[in-house]
């Protein structure tokens, strides 16, 4: 014990001295006097401009500060947590292809399970969405950066850590991965002696301060950032959709987080906040813990819907049917989520007054949800539609949406969830929303933006495969699983070997391999997703048209993309924006683009 | 929107510190919840300097070193309210506490041991700096 911690100390001195050997290298402290900041001081490298603005190689990744950087790092973040959330999936989806596990062990199971839930909603799903609002928010306001670019880049460092402990129990020595189940409900998970727990709990309360770091920084950026000619009459939607999924940020993490160390105390401090008894008891825990679960959802489904919002209405060449009323009902479902939250506890003897109460609040978010989901059809009606792989991934989004969003409301009304509870309806309903809805808004966000982001273009038909096979994939995947919770078919289990006289094993079992069937699709679906992105990022020709969606001839070349084009046409020659200083005067900026008003 | 696309070299976009603050955030924040010293300590030590970094490098502070040595003060004095919740309320039974300490007394230590050392290395610099002229 006494040698570990001498080899720990020896190891934190090291990375102690690692770390002021980077900084003298790469920093002047010495220009951080009032002088120098100043600008007028007497020391040579002070004046910023004298500078290039980005360090290069990895030091300009590690340092960055600038949102569009930033935004590149989220992305790429998000979709290394996609793959290692989606190889945890396939390997669920394999474990049951056999009634009694085909290919991993029971805890094992239970710990992917666990780690497959927290991945994709906290390493996958903010930070995704993140990605777009760094990139594009400032673009779409006309601001020159974040309000807090500095802030900005300390909520993303603060990710990878956070990820690194969450998926730690599976790779420190005498650890395993946590098995609460993303939900992590006590008394499970006070019980779990396992340090891998800890360890998961800590980095989950990273990525909530990252997210409310990142919450506050948008709420400032999009009040006080905004260019003379942007304003709240035409801001876009999608900034509209990230300033209320900020403020539900800003209202629900810091209570995951301050449930979470409550949880922590519990585990290593002997507090009783959750213990049986003489604490709150398991069911504070889970008022607690959806107090925050179900505003998630909308923090994760808001700016997706707000990219379908943006993006559908510049392939149906019309603009957004019923703008405002799109606006509204975004901050309608933003003040009723926090209204709904014990839907999710209408089997735990809750009095049935508050149930009734609950079932009707959470039914009226079924109102909003239709206004959107009525405005993006008629957006289309009648319009000049291009079915792009964008364009395609929003009208799936649509379908898939409509599918999950009517099974909720079955799941909202009390007397059917106590049926369908904890089955595998409930994954195969929140499932068609996060894969079906949430993933494609994403994937037509990548898609609509790749030019932007890397100055060329996908490869097209690689972009409709990856669509048709998301597509039939999620469709076969969870309307299978719909149906096995129709079955009876338990939630969470590793092994599905019943009697066969209280349950239909065989249809079960079809079902399961069904649903395995449909992940294989989308397995290869994404791989070809994956290939076309880095390889047309890498190889495709540069891309000389500035409106690659012929945005103009509707008249819906929005702020994001006359930024592209000034930058396109005031690059070198050569392309290389950064290979050298371009002095200020003489540059034709393009005036005409700055006085339309976007949607 | 004024940017000029490709020559907004205009403000820096780069800053060592965003970097460190989270690094030294997670480290420290393990350390002490799972009491392990060593990492605890360190990690103040790096959240402590990054954030002390950050505050000079935007302006917020005009003297970074100061800024240090006031983060440990405040590191120390949690650290040592965190020790003073398990001191018994009469009897002097501090060295007896810290010889043999439990586990929020180990973890308040950790935390002042990492606040002396921000406040030692803020004062100790700050004064090196004087006698350079810095």
């Amino acid at each position: 014990m006494a040698s570990g911690q001498l080899v720990l100390t020896v190891l934190m001195g090291v990375f102690l001295v690692g770390v002021a050997a980077f900084l003298s290298r790469v920093e002047d402290w010495r220009s951080y006097t009032p002088l120098a900041s100043g600008g007028g001081g007497g020391y040579g490298e002070a004046g910023a401009h004298v500078h290039r603005e980005k360090p290069a190689g990895i030091t300009r990744w590690l340092t960055t500060v600038d949102h569009k950087d930033i935004g590149i790092l989220y992305g790429t973040y998000g979709v290394i947590a996609f793959a290692v959330g989606g190889l945890m999936a396939f390997l669920i989806r394999l474990q049951l292809v056999a009634p009694t596990g085909a290919v991993v062990g029971n805890e094992f199971y239970n710990a992917i399970l666990t780690s497959h839930g927290i991945t994709m909603l906290f390493l996958f799903g903010t930070p995704i969405i993140a990605a777009f609002s760094n990139y594009f928010i400032p673009l779409l306001i006309g601001a020159d950066d974040m309000a807090f670019p500095r802030i900005n880049a300390i909520a993303f460092w603060l990710l990878p850590p956070g990820a690194l402990l969450i998926w730690a129990g599976f790779f420190l020595p005498g650890m395993s991965g946590a098995q609460t189940a993303w939900t992590m409900y006590t008394p499970l998970s006070v019980e779990q002696t396992n340090v891998g727990v800890d360890l998961m709990l800590l980095g989950l309360h990273l990525t909530g301060v990252s997210a409310t770091m990142g919450a506050i920084n948008f709420i400032a950026t999009i009040f006080t950032e905004r260019d003379d000619d942007v304003t709240w009459a035409n801001l876009d939607i999608f900034s509209w959709t990230i300033l209320t999924q900020s403020a539900l940020i800003l209202f629900a993490f810091p209570l995951l987080g301050s449930a979470i160390v409550m949880l922590l105390l519990d585990r290593n401090l002997a507090t009783t906040f959750y213990a049986v008894g003489e604490g709150g008891g398991p069911m504070l825990w889970q008022h607690l813990f959806w107090f925050f679960g179900h505003p998630e959802v909308y923090i994760l489904v808001l700016p997706p819907m707000g990219l379908v919002s943006y993006i559908l209405p510049r392939f149906s060449g019309r603009k957004l049917f019923g703008f405002k009323f799109v606006v509204y009902s975004t901050l309608a479902i933003g003040v009723l989520s926090f209204g709904v939250w014990a839907h999710h506890m209408f089997t735990t003897g809750i009095d049935p007054r508050l149930r009734a109460s609950f079932m009707a609040v959470s039914l009226a978010i079924a109102i909003p949800s239709a206004v959107k989901t009525f405005n993006w059809i008629t957006t289309m009606w009648n319009g000049k539609v291009r079915l792009t792989t964008p364009m395609l991934f929003c009208i799936g989004f649509i379908s898939n949406f409509i599918l999950g969003g009517v099974t909720g409301v079955f799941l909202a009304s009390v007397p059917v969830d106590q049926v369908l509870h904890d089955t595998y309806y409930v994954v195969g309903h929140f499932h068609y929303i996060v894969m079906g809805a949430i993933g494609f808004a994403i994937f037509a966000g990548v898609y609509f933006w790749f030019p932007i982001f890397t100055g060329r273009m996908y490869q097209r038909t690689l972009g409709k495969w990856h669509f048709w096979l998301s597509m039939i994939g999620t469709n076969v995947t969870f309307f299978a699983m719909l149906f096995l919770g129709y079955l009876g078919m338990p939630r969470r289990y590793a092994t599905y070997d019943f009697n066969s006289a209280i349950a239909p094993l065989d249809m079960v079992t079809l079902m399961h391999q069904a649903a395995s069937a449909g992940a294989i699709l989308l397995l290869i679906g994404q791989l070809i997703f994956v290939w076309n992105i880095l390889q047309s990022w890498l190889e495709a020709p540069k891309l000389e048209d500035a409106d690659p969606w012929d945005l103009k001839e509707t008249d819906q070349h929005g702020r994001e993309f006359q930024w592209h084009e000034r930058r396109t046409a005031t690059a070198l020659a050569d392309g290389g924006e950064e290979e050298e200083a371009v002095t200020d005067g003489g540059e034709v900026v393009d005036d005409d683009a700055d006085d339309t008003s976007d949607d | 929107m004024e940017e000029q696309p490709g020559l907004s070299d205009q403000y820096r976009t780069a800053s060592p510190w965003p970097l460190l603050v989270a690094v030294g955030f997670a480290l420290s924040e393990v350390g002490v919840f799972l009491d392990i010293f060593p990492i605890a300590v360190g990690g103040i030590l790096l959240l402590g300097g990054s954030v002390a970094g950050i505050l000079g490098e935007s302006g917020y502070t005009r003297r970074p070193w100061r800024t240090l040595a006031f983060l440990g003060v405040g590191f120390a004095v949690l650290g040592g309210a965190l020790v003073a919740t398990q001191l018994p309320g009469s009897s002097v039974g501090l060295l007896e506490i810290v010889g043999d300490p439990n586990g929020i007394v180990g973890r308040g230590l950790a935390v002042v041991v990492g606040g002396t050392m921000l406040v030692v290395a803020g004062a100790v610099s700050q004064a090196v700096g004087r006698t350079q002229g810095v």
